[in-house]
């Protein structure tokens, strides 16, 4: 496999105050062009740390990143995050914060009035053109998350990172998401690594599912390949037997082989944490 | 015929009960601040005639309304008198020229008396110029100091110590600096103008880096990433994300030390004879003349309306510069 | 007859001072025309009023700014700084000034403001007190001057009781000061020593009342506060505290020391040697508007009052300014007495500046202590000298004569004029001064320091 990306054996360490935190250890992951990756893995296992490296939001205490060829250590536009809860600038309109991002990435390279046509038609891409100039808090969540994703594509990244990206959506807003974004990287061929709780989520739209193991010192238990035909269909997916198995395997991975606690209290918990997470 | 009048009349009673709502709506709105400031006169007015100083009867109302008059008719003698003065320079400067061609005319300014309307106007020039030379420094020390810890822990505590001092109590170093330091002979701005500026200045600075530096600290970290992952160069982090998510808290700041700027400044100007409304305030205690109380609450007045205005429109402002319109008193 | 004796003198001023007569007819243009000056809000700063609201200023090409000031300290600071070009003084400032007690600096006046024009007041309860004390004359009436004996056993009652016995005075070289104290001594009652080789500047040693500097405005409300039990200020001070009936005047300057010199107008050295006309003309401004204020027996003077009644000037009402300015004061409320010199502006050669004026203040300094050691007779003269300066006073007179705007025998006779008054002998206590022998005058004194004495 021609790696585009490759995690080498990151460790993270985080510094306590009860001591020094080992969050990772020993993540180790080729992605190649054009990849699909799922993270999955149970709360408070690192994914989100995996991704903040491969951003470069984090530095890793040990390992490195590299992308092709090249090791990176600072954030930069051709790595676009799609952040957990949109992280969309209030005071700018949907327009104007795929703006920001299109005058940083492409500066004087494209022309002012080429520039409004590419940022148009990212916000088409996720069906936003008829909010762009709708501030985000007059817009719902879903849209605020599409007006995200579309601020990420429209950076033209290598690799898109996306935290969790439908997490804070409603049941059907989120499968029309997940549709969009099958779409759309069908289309660009992007590489995407993206962080999710959802088994259906990682399995529709993988070409790859990583399992990552409880932390501390969290690592990738198991890769799950995923070879179902493109395009996929959710309603024709649900009866399929491939699809069922492979969904299966990743159930019995999660809530057999790491199953975290009592199964009571982990739900609990994630009810918590996922309360934490918005309140971030 | 029957339908048209019942709709006429239907539209006539839901005219009518829309304009009863209005003006209940607007008789609640406006009717307890009157009450309230009526409540206001007539204690005023009972408790006045019944306290007696040495300068006789305390001012009701009516004897305050009368100096305001009084004042403002002083305003316009004041003006003819302006306008006489430099009629007769422009008399005496062509005289002069035709005795002694190679003079050259200087129109020199009023030398009369400041009225209550001009002094007014110094405290405000005052006021504003000194509030404006702390935003410009406070704004980017705040801004430098919130982005950097270092420099936050570096500042801190001088800041720290600096905030709970009076103004009032550097006002002798300031003069006596601006006296040794300011010295031209061309002097633009007046000295004693100068000092009540530079003291405003020290009121509103501390507030002011301080709520800035923490509007810049409490950035969310979400923006953070993504101006880091755009790779914003400083100058468009601090333009695009910094500035617009600290507006808010620069605002509560300014807000905050323009209304203590425009107390201290009254009392800056009482204390060091610098001209404005306090010079005003302390010039009519020391003339106690019987007309003085009146005048001196006249001033008392004028001051309360003007820090409230004065508040209202930096409310205004706020509003209009920050993307958070819920911004409220 | 008489106007040809003025002539035949004129013509001998003419030759004898031709220089003079050249310089004044050459008088030129001010260099300094924008001008800003100093007061404090008393009724003898009247002449500066005057000249501006007459329009004197501007005859002289002046422009000038007027300013009241917050006190006596903040006004000496803003002329020796340059924030003031100039400033309405008492006598003793720039004597002291130029003799460095307090603040060291080279003030110099060309022109003396007034005669007269302070009072001693005290407060309502202590009037009530000292009141029995005081003789009567034979329509009932109490027999003026009032002399410090009557206050004496309410002094001494209050020393007893362990009270301090405290007086307000307006700067601790104010005419103010020394006129208190010398009414004060005269009637037996010690108002204390200073001693500033020691460093003690309070002037409270061996004091039987202690006096202390207030701002002249403040001086009602400090006394209505209970702070001080009486003050000596000018006007329309005294006659303030009658109208709030809050304290009663008992004895003017005018009884203590009869035509007493008081404010002066004073400028820096500097500043008159870098503006040579200007300080002539600002001279002849101020002698003109005395000159008005003291014309045809005082007949514009309710003019003068309504001008210093407004705000930017006293701003005390009409009634409590016109009391003292128009000839009358009242002591004890109902108690009104014709004071016609209360106020002297021009008259009695008011506005020359004479050295034995100067030296009066040094003799009382030196009586306090405020001089701690002796000094020679011909000391006190050259510091006279290095103050008084009657010599621009006298260009700005023969300008005004030689222009016909002031008649030369309004003024002093500049041939045979010394600088010396006549010895003056109109003294609460009967003592003459001769400002010739100011040492001899010292000795006179029983409360006070003498020849060789020291603290």
């Amino acid at each position: 496999m021609n790696a585009q990306l490759e995690i080498s054996h990151i460790d993270m360490v985080f510094d306590t105050p009860k001591g020094p935190f080992t969050a990772l250890k020993g993540v180790d992951l080729k992605i190649a062009k054009g990849e699909f990756i799922s993270l999955i893995g149970h709360s408070g296992c690192g994914k989100s740390t995996v991704l903040n490296v491969v951003a470069g939001l984090y530095q890793a205490s040990k390992g490195g990143v590299v992308l092709n060829g090249r090791e990176v250590t600072a954030p930069g536009p051709e790595r676009a995050v799609v952040f957990q809860n949109h992280s969309l600038l209030p005071w700018l309109t949907a327009y104007q914060n795929v703006e920001l991002a299109v005058d940083q990435v492409f500066g004087r390279r494209k022309s002012k009035q080429e520039k409004k046509q590419w940022i148009e038609h990212n916000l088409e891409l996720v069906h936003m053109d008829h909010a762009l100039h709708k501030r985000p808090d007059e817009i719902s969540g879903g849209m605020k998350q599409r007006v995200g994703i579309a601020r990420a594509l429209a950076m033209q990244p290598e690799i898109l990172l996306m935290d969790e990206p439908f997490g804070a959506l409603d049941a059907l807003t989120r499968a029309h998401m997940q549709d969009t974004l099958m779409e759309i990287q069908q289309e660009l061929n992007n590489t995407v690594i993206m962080i999710t709780h959802d088994v259906d989520e990682a399995v529709l739209l993988s070409d790859r599912i990583v399992m990552m193991t409880n932390g501390p010192e969290a690592t990738i238990g198991e890769i799950l390949d995923i070879d179902l035909e493109r395009p996929r269909d959710r309603v024709q997916m649900a009866n399929d037997a491939e699809y069922v198995r492979l969904r299966t395997e990743v159930l019995k991975f999660l809530y057999e082989k790491q199953r975290k606690v009592e199964p009571l209290v982990a739900k609990k918990k994630k009810q918590q944490e996922g309360k934490k997470a918005k309140v971030a | 015929m029957s339908a048209t009048t019942s709709l006429s009349n239907d539209y006539s009673e839901s005219n009518v009960a829309m304009l009863k709502a209005v003006f209940n709506g607007g008789l609640k709105l406006l009717l307890a601040p009157l009450a309230g400031i009526g409540l206001f006169l007539l204690l005023w007015s009972s408790a006045a005639t019944s306290i007696n100083t040495s300068l006789g009867q305390f001012p009701g109302p009516a004897a305050v309304w009368e100096q305001i008059h009084s004042l403002y008719q002083e305003h316009r003698e004041e003006r003819v008198k302006e306008g006489a003065f430099y009629e007769r320079q422009e008399k005496r400067n062509a005289a002069r020229q035709a005795k002694d061609p190679d003079y050259v005319v200087r129109i020199r300014a009023y030398t009369g008396k400041e009225t209550y309307l001009d002094q007014i106007i110094t405290s405000l020039v005052t006021v504003m110029s000194g509030f404006i030379l702390a935003v410009v420094i406070a704004v980017p020390l705040g801004i430098t100091i919130g982005l950097s810890k270092t420099l936050n822990s570096a500042i801190n505590p001088v800041i720290q110590i600096f905030k709970p001092v009076s103004p009032l109590a550097w006002l002798p170093l300031v003069t006596m600096v601006v006296s040794s330091v300011y010295v031209s002979n061309d002097q633009l701005v007046a000295k004693s103008l100068l000092n009540s500026m530079i003291t405003v200045t020290l009121c509103c600075l501390w507030p002011m880096v301080i709520n800035t530096s923490l509007g810049v600290r409490s950035v969310e970290k979400d923006l953070i990433n993504v101006s880091q992952v755009l790779n914003l160069s400083a100058f468009t982090h601090i333009k695009k994300i910094v500035l617009p998510s600290a507006i808010p808290m620069i605002f509560t700041g300014m807000r905050l030390s323009f209304g203590v700027a425009w107390m201290v400044l009254i009392a800056a100007e009482m204390l060091a004879q610098n001209p404005g409304l306090g010079k005003f305030v302390w010039d009519e205690f020391q003339n106690g003349s019987s007309n003085s109380l009146a005048r001196i609450m006249v001033a008392v007045l004028t001051i309360g309306l003007i820090g409230f205005l004065l508040d209202r429109s930096m409310l205004k402002l706020q509003q209009w510069v920050s993307w958070n319109k819920t911004a409220n008193s | 007859m008489k106007w040809l004796k003025s002539l035949a003198v004129k013509t001998l001023v003419g030759i004898s001072s031709l220089s003079a007569a050249v310089s004044h007819a050459e008088l030129g243009y001010p260099e300094k025309e924008e001008l800003r000056i100093g007061f404090i809000k008393l009724t003898d700063m009247a002449p500066i009023a005057i000249a501006y609201e007459k329009g004197f200023f501007e005859d002289e090409g002046l422009y000038v700014t007027i300013e009241a000031q917050a006190n006596w300290k903040v006004l000496l600071d803003g002329v020796i700084d340059g924030r003031l070009d100039g400033a309405h003084m008492l006598a003793g400032q720039p004597i002291a000034a130029s003799m460095g007690y307090g603040t060291k600096a080279d003030i110099i006046t060309p022109f003396s403001m007034d005669l007269n024009g302070n009072g001693i007041t005290v407060s309502n309860e202590i009037w009530k007190q000292m009141k029995p004390n005081i003789p009567k004359q034979a329509d009932g009436k109490l027999q003026h001057p009032i002399k410090a004996d009557a206050l004496k056993s309410v002094v001494t009652k209050y020393r007893e009781e362990g009270k301090p016995f405290n007086m307000g005075m307006v700067f601790p070289v104010s005419t103010h000061n020394y006129e208190l104290r010398y009414w004060l001594a005269a009637g037996g009652i010690h108002p204390g020593f200073y001693a500033p080789h020691k460093g003690d500047t309070s002037g409270h040693i061996d004091a039987d009342a202690l006096l202390s500097v207030t701002p002249p405005p403040q001086m009602p409300s400090t006394m209505e506060a209970g702070t001080i039990y009486g003050y000596c200020v000018g006007e329309p001070w005294n006659q303030q505290a009658v109208f709030k009936n809050i304290g009663v005047p008992v004895v003017t300057d005018y009884e203590i020391w009869k035509n007493n010199p008081e404010k002066v107008f004073g400028i820096t050295k500097q500043f008159a040697r870098k503006y040579p006309n200007t300080t002539v003309r600002l001279t002849r401004a101020l002698i003109r508007a005395a000159r008005w204020l003291d014309a045809n027996n005082n007949n514009n003077r309710p003019e003068a009052v309504k001008i210093l009644s407004q705000s930017n000037y006293v701003g005390a009402d009409y009634d409590v300014i016109a009391n003292s300015m128009t000839g009358t004061f009242e002591y004890e409320k109902g108690d009104k007495r014709s004071v016609p010199d209360f106020n002297v502006f021009f008259r009695y050669n008011a506005t020359y500046p004479y050295y034995s004026d100067a030296i009066w203040y040094l003799t009382q300094m030196r009586r306090w202590g405020q001089i701690s050691e002796d000094k020679p007779d011909s000391w006190y003269l050259e510091t006279a000298k290095k103050v008084y300066r009657p010599d621009i006073y006298r260009l700005a007179a023969e300008s005004l004569i030689s222009e016909k705007l002031i008649k030369a025998e309004e003024f002093p006779d500049f041939t045979t004029e010394d600088g010396f008054r006549a010895p003056q002998t109109h003294f609460i206590d009967g003592l003459v001064y001769n400002g010739k022998s100011p040492n001899a005058y010292i000795n006179k004194f029983s409360i006070g320091l003498k020849q060789g004495d020291r603290i």
